[in-house]
């Protein structure tokens, strides 16, 4: 196999668990209210900001990362507080929350642009550089796609046994499935759902240092194409579906970066986006996607 | 002690409860009667907290819970069998029941809970997992009783619990009721339009109609003093 191909295999498949991470970011808060943070893209890009900003300061990089992650957090509340839980409240169920997420989005990326300049500011290493590699069957691997891959696979893999195994998972699953069920029962339906936008908050956060970390640099608009190849992993894998976002995430990957690399960078959003409009018109419950489960 | 004192539910225009007072006994069970669209569904629902009260009160033990959330009243030891078999389709048997004992009150625990359900409903047992939306009616409907008594409940709220089952089946879900309110000691109160059949299993009836109580008394008194013809004639 030839060095190239494999680079951008190994590439793809590393960008593509991110936007895997991305994904299972926005289901998260669609199992629980069928709605999604548009301003998803900014919170990666406000994050991976403030990290490069606190280590300009003399911060130690870990205590920037979770700087970065804590002001994101902090974020996910405001939005269910001041976007998503009106538009819930209102009944007849209002759309309000497409404008008022997508808003927030672009308001971060204002107030970004303002405080750190709209220039793209360099995000240090920290996990190798951009030239460290292992040699394995005579393949060079960068260690900094290896670790982000190994990275966001393991947080999946985590998110997938929480929803799986526990009873707050289970519940978070129920929330999707039955909300008023779930309050009959005495579940927490208010806290679970803030927690689902804390906890997507966390991960677009993750997933904008990773970003960054291979991309070598952030600026304003730099959460945009992000969360765009997320929520295309998202709608490939079946909405909802983590195992589904990850394939997802990792076919959006791999296509992207062969097509950057063999056809070019310019064809990389015009294919994917044939591939989730083919995707849905064969199947649109999405790859992975179950249909409802119920005897007539 | 269950109080509802002057209840009114309105959905916008429609207003399904106008002024509708109750009580259920403590450890007793209570039927509520009434023909489609009577307001039945809405009274429990209004109970749970999942339906819009525009007036009145809900007293529990003497404690007014008309602002609590549902969640919160779940949590003083409510359960709610919902209309419209209501169950997490998508997650087995099992699964279902250890979500329902999870946010219950945890009375025993989950594996002797579980195993009550099996030997009461031994094809709870056999079918633990499979998706409950796969179950029959009847499978599901023992699952929902199973559900919310699970929960070990001080109060408990059925929605017709004979809706669309086989004379049979409707016979063992009464038969469970009416055991686990005497075993338990659990307030009961069950909305039904199968009339007989709930004013045979409870002490007192009321009948709904258009939101409002049309009649009420003890379920024998109900039963002897107009015929189950006439009961329907007049109210259902
Ligand atoms: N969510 C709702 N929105 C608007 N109107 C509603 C709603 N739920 C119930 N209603 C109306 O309120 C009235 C009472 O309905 P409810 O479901 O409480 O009756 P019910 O006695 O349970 O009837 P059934 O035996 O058919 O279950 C009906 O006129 C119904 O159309
Ligand atoms: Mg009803």
């Amino acid at each position: 196999m030839d060095d190239f191909f494999f680079s951008l295999v190994l590439a793809g498949i590393s960008v593509g668990s991110v936007y895997a991470l991305i994904a299972i970011g926005l289901n998260l808060t669609f199992w629980t209210t069928r709605t999604l943070n548009f301003g998803q893209g900014s919170l990666m890009m406000l994050c991976a900001m403030l990290v490069v900003f606190l280590a300009s300061q003399g911060l130690a990089m870990a205590l920037a990362v979770i700087g970065g992650l804590l002001v994101v957090a902090a974020l996910g509340v405001f939005v269910e507080r001041f976007t998503i839980r009106p538009a819930l409240v209102a009944s007849g169920g209002s759309m309000g929350w497409v404008v008022s997420t997508l808003g927030f989005g672009i308001v971060l990326q204002g107030v970004a642009a303002k405080y750190f300049g709209s220039q793209a500011m360099a995000f240090p290493d920290v996990l190798f550089t951009t030239q460290d590699y292992v040699t394995v069957l005579g393949q060079h691997l960068s260690l900094q796609y290896l670790v982000v891959l190994a990275l966001s696979v393991s947080l999946i893999l985590l998110l997938e046994l929480f929803v799986r195994k526990t009873v707050w998972g289970q519940a978070v699953f129920a929330i999707s499935l039955d909300p008023e069920l779930a309050l009959v029962q005495g579940m927490p339906v208010r806290l679970i759902i803030l927690g689902s936008f804390v906890a997507s908050s966390l991960l677009a956060g993750v997933a904008g240092i990773l970003s960054a970390q291979i991309g070598g640099t952030v600026d304003p608009a730099f959460g945009f194409d992000l969360v765009l190849f997320g929520f295309v992993a998202a709608v490939l894998g079946g909405m909802g579906c983590s195992v589904g976002a990850l394939v997802g995430g990792l076919a959006v990957g791999l296509i992207s970066k062969l097509v950057g690399g063999y056809i070019s960078t310019a064809a990389e959003h015009a294919i994917a986006f044939a591939l989730l409009m083919a995707m849905l018109a064969l199947r649109p419950q999405g790859l992975l996607g179950r249909p409802e489960v119920s005897k007539a | 002690m269950l109080e509802v004192q002057d209840l009114h539910v309105g959905y916008g225009a429609v207003q399904a409860l106008q002024g509708v007072t109750l009580g259920a006994a403590a450890g007793g069970i209570t039927a509520v009667l009434g023909a489609n669209g009577a307001g039945k569904s809405s009274l429990l629902r209004a109970i749970s907290g999942i339906a819009p009260v525009t007036q009145g009160r809900i007293l529990l033990d003497g404690r007014d819970i008309t602002a609590l959330p549902a969640p919160a009243r779940a949590r003083l030891g409510l359960a709610h069998a919902m209309e419209g078999r209501r169950l997490f389709r998508q997650l087995t048997v099992e699964d279902n029941l250890r979500l329902a004992w999870s946010f219950g009150a945890r009375g025993v625990p989950l594996a002797e809970a579980i195993a009550e359900v099996h030997q009461r409903f031994p094809i709870l047992g056999q079918r633990a997992r499979t998706p409950a939306g796969l179950l029959s009616g009847g499978q599901q409907q023992m699952l929902i009783l199973s559900c919310a008594t699970i929960r070990s409940p001080r109060y408990l709220l059925l929605d017709e619990p004979s809706l669309g089952l086989a004379p049979i089946i409707v016979q063992q879900i009464y038969a469970f009721i009416t055991d686990y309110a005497r075993r338990s000691g659990t307030t009961v109160l069950i909305a039904e339009q199968m009339a007989t059949l709930a004013l045979k299993v409870s002490d007192r009836g009321y009948v709904l109609r258009r939101g409002r109580v049309v009649l009420e008394g003890r379920s024998e008194e109900l039963l002897a003093g107009g015929s189950e013809d006439k009961l329907a004639a007049n109210y259902l």
